[in-house]
């Protein structure tokens, strides 16, 4: 029985039949890009929904990457692995709509959004550490989310954020103790 | 403070406990598909719109031009010949242009003209009625170049819109 989960597992990450589901939804295959939906959508959610610190908004960032992946899955060339082509237009979508949702004062002075609390009381399914993620302040919840779980580097994140590298590494400091903080609690 | 320094090594190996067993997939609440499958269908229904009216702009454009050609003549054009003409050379015209257009078509499968969109059977009604009424005219003056010259072209714009409507093409996403 195990046996059988493992190779279903292997089959549904399998990077041949993702290339192939890939190239089919190139040609315009629904059933293709529903299978590569089906295939990557939780962790779109998730990186969303951390980004984001809001569930619904999470939910329409989530709508919004598959119809941008939709229209652009022909512009993926495979000169990187897709699940990390994806998650970069992943994140650049959900920084796009913090933007769009900030008011003009913020943009202009870069105020930072209060720290949200109670945010996760109604996700039965998030982790202590994931509540205590989506109660940092923006810029350093973006930073942490982006480096220790994306894998980004300081100097992408830089770039991404419209940020110096020295400031990218101290919002990392900041959230990492927060972190330690709330979770020693 | 080596009970702080303690306390903070313990906090720190804490969180990354926690970073590295923090769950890759969050399955979302509702079902995002159905939405995500309505806007892909919308956009391909504009897609398709946006083709269609690339195909239709351009014969719009040729059979009003048609037209206008065709009222100039008819209104400022000479005075018609009243002698019985020779209509060889328009019946050779029409001839190799049915010749052509039947090649065509069985090239494209012999498609069905009745299942394609009523715009574009409006147009290829539009061209062929042009055709009809220039021919007519050449049957009173057969050797009016200008009048040839428009029976050639309206019938090219006739070849070029099937073979828009029936090659195949690749979807642009």
């Amino acid at each position: 029985m195990d046996k059988l989960k493992i190779i279903d597992a292997n089959e549904r990450f399998s990077p041949d039949i993702e290339s192939q589901w890939i190239a089919q939804a190139q040609q315009g295959d629904q059933q293709a890009f529903h299978r590569i939906y089906e295939n990557y959508h939780r962790r779109i959610y998730a990186l969303c929904w951390r980004m984001l610190a809001d569930k619904d908004s999470a939910e329409d960032v989530c709508q919004e990457v598959f119809v941008q992946l939709w229209q652009k899955i022909s512009n993926f060339r495979g000169e990187s692995k897709f699940s990390t082509w994806l998650h970069s237009v992943a994140s650049n979508i959900a920084l796009g709509h913090i933007r769009k949702n900030k008011t003009w004062l913020q943009r202009i002075f870069s105020i930072e959004d209060q720290v949200v609390e109670d945010v996760a009381v109604d996700m039965p399914q998030c982790s202590n550490l994931d509540k205590n993620i989506l109660k940092l302040p923006e810029r350093a919840r973006l930073v942490f989310v982006l480096f220790a779980i994306e894998g980004y580097r300081h100097e992408e994140i830089a770039s991404m954020l419209g940020m110096a590298v020295g400031t990218s590494k101290a919002q990392y400091h900041r959230a990492r103790g927060l972190l330690r903080e709330s979770l020693s609690e | 403070m080596k009970e702080n320094n303690i306390t903070d090594n313990s906090a720190e190996k804490n969180l990354q406990v926690a970073i590295a067993k923090l769950p890759k997939e969050i399955s979302p609440e509702r079902d995002l598909w159905s939405g995500i499958d309505r806007a892909i269908n919308q956009n391909t229904r504009v897609l398709e719109k946006n083709n269609t009216r690339k195909v239709i702009m351009p014969t719009a454009w040729a059979a009003s031009v048609v037209a206008a050609v065709l009222l100039t003549w008819i209104t400022l054009g000479p005075e018609l010949s009243t002698t019985q003409p020779s209509i060889n050379l328009v019946a050779e015209i029409q001839h190799n242009f049915q010749q052509q257009k039947q090649a065509m078509l069985v090239n494209f499968g012999t498609p069905d003209i009745k299942q394609l969109p009523i715009a574009m059977q409006a147009e290829l009604i539009k061209l062929a009625s042009a055709q009809k009424t220039i021919s007519k005219a050449l049957v009173e003056d057969p050797n009016n170049s200008d009048l040839l010259n428009l029976l050639r072209w309206t019938q090219q714009q006739e070849l070029d819109l099937l073979k828009q409507l029936y090659s195949p093409q690749w979807q642009e996403i």
